[in-house]
């Protein structure tokens, strides 16, 4: 029998679930898409298995690794299908989740806003006990007290318990030793202890964190369970990662204990495929857009790099673990245009969703959307739009423009039209500015990179409005997440909280910080049985200037930490201060408040040869009347797969892909690829 | 109304929204003291040519509204427009000169393009301490605005591109803290630039006149949006009142009268009757009265597109002089928050009178500041200074939600182990207070209890808080809020402390108790609905 060659990557989607696979021995790479299954995500998962093995030509013998990116914890998290849970705190801080940080965003509204709180009050329970800010004991746990308590916990009916005590960063042992005895009482709990979790200083950010961790290890536990019986029925006996958030792979075992960290796991694909690409064309600063029908997300690849960042927000809860960088907002295809009281024209974030969805599908929408728009501009084209299998209503379309917005503004038709697109152009715009200034960088040094199925219409106009030259469009944007996670390795972040000055009384600590971050990441690729060559361990600081409130995370240099690694991490500092923020302060100290820890195993062959991309359909271009660039044209609409390698496409252009379709208004010059990605340039 | 194309208008306006919020994050992200960059204590915004305030990030109410008053005030009375030039920054902290108090520091910066001015930027920062009779700048027993800190006229701190660094170490010689001031300070100052480079770069895409042109639009349509809201009420005068406890100084609660005239799509809020400027430092000067009423008739009005000047066009307000909310130079101000939340609640009252299914109850209607000067063992010298705030009031249509910003302010609290890690202080307490919500159909949100033991060597606490006595009102038949208390164990033994408490002296082992008020409740307690009469039980809220 062969060795296994065969790597497989799985994307579930609400709808399809895509996967692409490799032969690692003929670098060959296939892609399809086959539906979900709700009821059971896993069975989904092994048809579009067999599926491929079926029509590609292997066995389950030859699958060599199965790379899966879900949204099962995201979806419990949105739909609020989570367990009973309870919570335990430090006596005296049980309200610190409902109390969270205050500050509310619509600073006129007068009536509350909806607040998501996940563990209500009757449930959350404080332990008699207390560490204190250096990690010292300062109360024992008395020992009846908690059994008492522990009574009241099992009491509630929680199928899964967080613990969160206060300073628990800096000592542990009381989180362990409450943990310890409600197991001991009570061994079918879920428990997650805070110091695991999320090991840093700010309780609120933690306990959210934990609370959230420990109400979807029941989700995630039966999902694992689910998968590994299918997979045994189907005869896979390949390791199976989960992608997580930061866009490495984890364990099935590891998942299970720390499901918080898969909440990005499904747009992480993407991002990872961003990275990939960007790489492949050396084009190293990128900016990844995903635009569906209601939300657009931003990611940021710099100098080849995902961005990272070490806390999110999901659903309007705080989730403090690294994450890739994604900036989300709502506006889409299904983005509703409307006169607000105020006599302006507004953009969303109103969305008319799938149901009612656009005035054009015919559905019952009355307000005119992004989408119907770009039917009424002709950019798209009713006849191939998903594929022709979906008759549009363009009269419908153009009646609810002129009513509800050329009529009230006095606008003509096109006018009124074009003006949406600019609106939300101008939003998504916007919001790459954002993502980009934050960190001080500037639009104009980057590429775009659209995929989703709403941005190939908008990619070239916003990236005018930013000042950027060059978009690239990947060969299938429809499994692009798939392809991405096909090169996701494994990935521990781990992280120690100390406040402490970054000067050379501190080296003992941050040594001995360093040893046992290293000895724990270790020991976890030692666990995935990660062999010595392929094992990669790299430290960063998060870094301020004495008393800020944000950190900069800096890469720290290899070996043991010495003056001249703290005189190198203070350059480093300073010049990513002066970068983000126009200034820095070489007077004022500079001190770390975390130290992190990334173990990586490497899993794929990142250097297998490039697919190469042959045209399957023969070459044929129609006209139809497209509105671009402020006028009608009869514009030329060409089929992307009919494109040979190095053919360039002038604009304004129209370009039909299976499932979206590009818009190159003029001065742009399309290439396309020897690989099939497409690459779009303005002429100066 | 002008009417510049509708798309350019709305392309521009989120483009000006998104200059004051990009100053705003570089505040947030570099600044130093707790003050700032926990309880997001400062405001950005951008203003056209005339100054005029076009755009504001979504902060804190009280500052937003007030910077149009103090850049007229400074263009009125000390440096003209017409002399403010490229490369300046222009800041004042003097409640005399259209500040508030001194610790809020007004920074101003003239934009230039080709020798003409085409914008103004503006960041307010509450800095940790002026120096004065307190640590944090509250003095309780001021009672001249001389013995609350150093005072700044409006000056040029920033001369072609350089920090005139004379100035600057007069003041960081006159703070507790130089350090932590300076360093807020330069973040202010970077934020200035950037919102200036910013509006550099949308005066080069569109043009100096366009952005003129929709700058004047973007006024008119708020302004016009806020004459729909209020033509749409009857006309009528509705007078309402509200209270602050004493001043620490005299006993007794002051009124806050207001009678809110409502006149075709003009309204006009008089507070005549309102009681004289207070001895100690309750009082508000224009610019926190005018503040306070614009956020409370901008929320009654609901207004939904971007909040600029042109809501205040068909406001007027009329304060009598020498009042509590219209105060004569030298009276003290440094608490100026209290009664700006009360006249904030009591315009809110007189409109419940014509908008009974869109107003709440009170809302907990103060700030909890407080501050502790702390001397360590070693002689280290530390200014802990924290605030905080309690429940929402109960609307017509749901509960109040327990701890969280509302009304005139709006913040973030400090984490306690960020507080623990940085000051000798270790809490034993950080929760709700039950019971303290008012009772009706709809309840007020519950209060905040914070609880600490002093470690250090020794220490004086101070604190501005109010709502003790004056509870937060019920509406339609609802109770009113749990007030507030302050009190300190020693020894096993309780000793209450007033609201305004000056240098009161604290040793190890003292533990300092404080609870904020709860929100009023709405509707009659005997209509509420039996489920939520349970779920409040179960879960211990009352």
């Amino acid at each position: 029998m062969s060795k296994p060659r065969i790597t497989i990557a799985v994307d579930i989607g609400g709808t399809f679930t895509d996967l692409e696979f490799r032969d690692t021995d003929t670098g060959a790479a296939h892609s399809l898409k086959s539906p979900t299954t709700p009821d059971n995500p896993a069975r989904g998962l092994t048809d579009a298995i067999a599926l491929a093995g079926e029509r590609f030509g292997f066995t389950t013998a030859d699958i060599a690794l199965i790379l899966h990116g879900t949204t099962i914890a995201t979806n419990a998290v949105l739909t609020r299908d989570l367990p009973a849970g309870a919570l335990i705190t430090t006596e005296g801080f049980e309200d610190v989740l409902e109390i969270g940080r205050h500050a509310r965003s619509d600073i006129y509204a007068l009536r509350g806003p909806d607040r998501s709180i996940l563990v209500p009050r009757r449930h959350r329970f404080g332990a008699p006990g207390r560490i204190g800010a250096s990690g010292e004991v300062v109360r024992e746990i008395d020992v009846s007290a908690l059994d008492a308590m522990i009574e009241r916990v099992v009491a509630s009916g929680a199928k899964a318990t967080a613990i969160c005590l206060l300073n628990a960063y800096a000592n542990p042992t009381q989180e362990i030793a409450i943990r310890d005895r409600l197991l001991a009482r009570c061994p079918e709990m879920a428990v997650s202890c805070s110091h695991e979790v999320s090991p840093e200083i700010r309780e609120f950010e933690r306990t959210a964190t934990t609370v959230l961790n420990a109400l979807l290890v029941p989700v995630i536990a039966r999902y694992v369970s689910a998968l590994r019986t299918r997979l045994m029925d189907a005869q896979i006996t390949a390791p199976v990662y989960l992608i997580q958030s930061n866009g490495g792979a984890i364990s099935l075992d590891a998942a299970v204990q720390a499901p918080v960290k898969l909440l990005l796991s499904g747009p992480s694909g993407g991002v990872l495929a961003a990275q990939k690409l960007a790489n492949a064309l050396d084009t190293l600063d990128v900016v990844g857009v995903d635009m569906g029908g209601t939300s657009y997300d931003v990611a940021v690849v710099a100098g080849g790099e995902r961005t990272v960042v070490t806390q999110g927000e999901i659903d309007g809860l705080p989730v403090r673990v690294p994450m890739v960088e994604m900036n989300t907002i709502g506006a889409g295809g299904g983005s509703i245009a409307f006169v607000d009281p105020s006599g302006r024209l507004q953009v969303g974030p109103r969305s008319a969703g799938a149901v009612p969805g656009p005035v054009c599908y015919n559905r019952g929408g009355t307000e005119p959307t992004v989408t119907d728009v770009n039917l009424i501009l002709g950019r798209l084209d009713p006849a191939t739009f998903l594929g022709g299998r979906f008759a549009l209503d363009l009269d419908g379309a153009r009646a609810a423009l002129r009513d509800r917005i050329e009529e009230p503004l006095s606008l003509t038709p096109d006018h009124a039209a074009s003006g949406i697109l600019a609106v939300v152009n101008a939003k998504l715009a916007a919001s790459i500015k954002f993502s980009l200034f934050a960190k001080g960088l500037d639009p104009r040094d980057f590429a775009l990179m659209s995929f989703g199925g709403a941005g190939g219409l908008h990619a070239i106009e916003v990236a005018e409005e930013l000042g950027m030259t060059q978009v690239i469009f990947p060969r299938d944007p429809s499994t692009f997440s798939a392809h991405g996670i096909l090169f996701s390795d494994i990935q521990h972040d781990l992280s120690r909280t100390e406040i402490l000055p970054l000067a050379a009384e501190s080296l003992p600590a941050l040594n001995a910080m360093a040893d046992d971050l290293r000895t724990r990441g270790s020991a976890l690729l030692d666990q995935d049985k990660m062999p010595e060559d392929k094992r990669i361990l790299t430290l960063t600081a998060d870094l301020r200037y004495r008393g800020q409130a944000f950190e900069l995370m800096t890469a720290v240099p290899d070996g043991a930490l010495t003056a001249e690694t703290l005189a190198v991490l203070r350059t480093r500092f300073e010049e990513q201060h002066r970068q983000r923020f126009s200034f820095d302060d070489p007077k004022e100290a500079v001190e770390l408040v975390t130290l992190r820890l990334t173990a990586i195993g490497v899993l794929g062959e990142a250097d297998l040869p490039p697919v190469p991309y042959v045209p399957s359909e023969s070459a044929s271009v129609t006209h139809r009347p497209v509105h671009v660039d402020g006028a009608w044209f009869d514009t030329p609409v060409h089929r992307q797969l009919s494109l040979a390698a190095g053919s360039i496409v002038t604009g304004p252009a129209i370009i039909e892909q299976e499932y979206t379709t590009l818009l190159i208004p003029g001065r742009w010059l399309l290439t396309m690829t020897a690989t099939g990605d497409m690459t779009a340039r303005k002429q100066p | 109304m002008m009417r510049p194309d509708p798309v350019l208008l709305e392309i521009v306006s989120a483009a000006l929204v998104s200059v004051a919020e990009e100053m705003s994050v570089t505040v947030w992200r570099t600044s130093r003291s707790t003050t700032v960059r926990e309880l997001l204590d400062y405001s950005t915004a951008v203003f056209d040519a005339k100054g005029r305030n076009v755009a504001q990030a979504a902060r804190m109410p009280v500052h937003l509204n007030s910077m149009e008053l103090c850049l007229h005030h400074i263009a009125a009375h000390h440096i003209p427009l017409d002399e403010w030039r490229d490369g300046e920054v222009i800041v004042t902290n003097d409640p005399y000169c259209g500040g508030q108090h001194l610790p809020d520091f007004i920074a101003f910066k003239p934009v230039f393009k080709d020798g003409q001015r085409i914008a103004i930027t503006c960041v307010l920062i509450h800095h940790v301490d002026v120096g004065g009779g307190a640590a944090g700048g509250y003095n309780a027993k001021a009672v001249e605005v001389f013995q609350e800190g150093l005072r700044l006229p409006p000056v040029r701190i920033v001369r072609d591109g350089k920090m005139q660094e004379d100035l600057f170490a007069t003041i960081l010689q006159n703070v507790r803290e130089p350090e932590t001031f300076r360093g807020d300070f330069l973040s202010q100052i970077a934020a200035l630039d950037v919102g200036a480079r910013a509006m550099l770069r949308l005066a080069d895409r569109y043009g100096v006149d366009a952005l003129d042109e929709i700058g004047a639009a973007l006024l008119d349509h708020a302004e016009h949006e806020m004459r729909n809201a209020l033509e749409a009420l009857p006309d009528g005068t509705y007078i309402a009142e509200d209270f602050v406890d004493g001043d620490g100084i005299e006993e007794g609660a002051k009124r806050i009268s207001v009678a809110l005239t409502i006149k075709g799509s003009d309204i006009a809020l008089d507070f005549t009757g309102t009681a004289a400027q207070a001895k100690g430092p309750i009082n508000a000067t224009m610019a926190t009265t005018t503040s306070a009423v614009y956020y409370a008739v901008i929320a009654a009005c609901g207004v939904t597109a971007t909040v600029n000047a042109g809501c205040y066009r068909p406001i007027t307000v009329t304060a009598p002089e020498g009042s509590l909310v219209n105060a004569n130079f030298p009276a003290p101000v440094s608490m100026r928050m209290l009664p700006g939340h009360k006249i904030a609640t009591a315009v809110l009252r007189a409109f419940a009178q014509v908008l009974p299914d869109r107003i709440p109850a009170s809302y907990y209607g103060t700030t909890f500041n407080h501050a502790v000067n702390i001397r360590r063992a070693d002689g280290r010298r530390q200014v802990y200074f924290d605030s905080e705030l309690g429940g929402w009031g109960a609307h017509p249509e749901r509960d109040g939600p327990n701890g969280l910003a509302a009304g005139f302010h709006n913040g973030q609290n400090t984490p306690i182990e960020m507080i623990e890690a940085l000051f000798p202080l270790r809490f034993t307490s950080y929760g709700l207070v039950p019971g303290s919500g008012g009772a009706g159909r709809m309840r007020g949100g519950l209060g905040i209890v914070r609880e600490w033991e002093f470690l250090a060597e020794s220490g004086l606490l101070n604190s501005a808080f109010d709502a003790f006595d004056s509870l937060p009102y019920g509406l339609d038949g609802g109770q009113p809020g749990r007030g507030g208390t302050l009190s300190v164990v020693r020894d096993g033994v309780t000793t209450a402390l007033a609201a305004k408490t000056i240098g009161h002296a604290l040793r190890p082992g003292d533990i300092v108790r404080m609870e904020t008020p709860g929100g009023g409740g709405h509707g009659d307690p005997g209509l509420r609905d039996a489920a939520a009469v349970a779920e409040d039980k179960a879960d211990g809220y009352v």
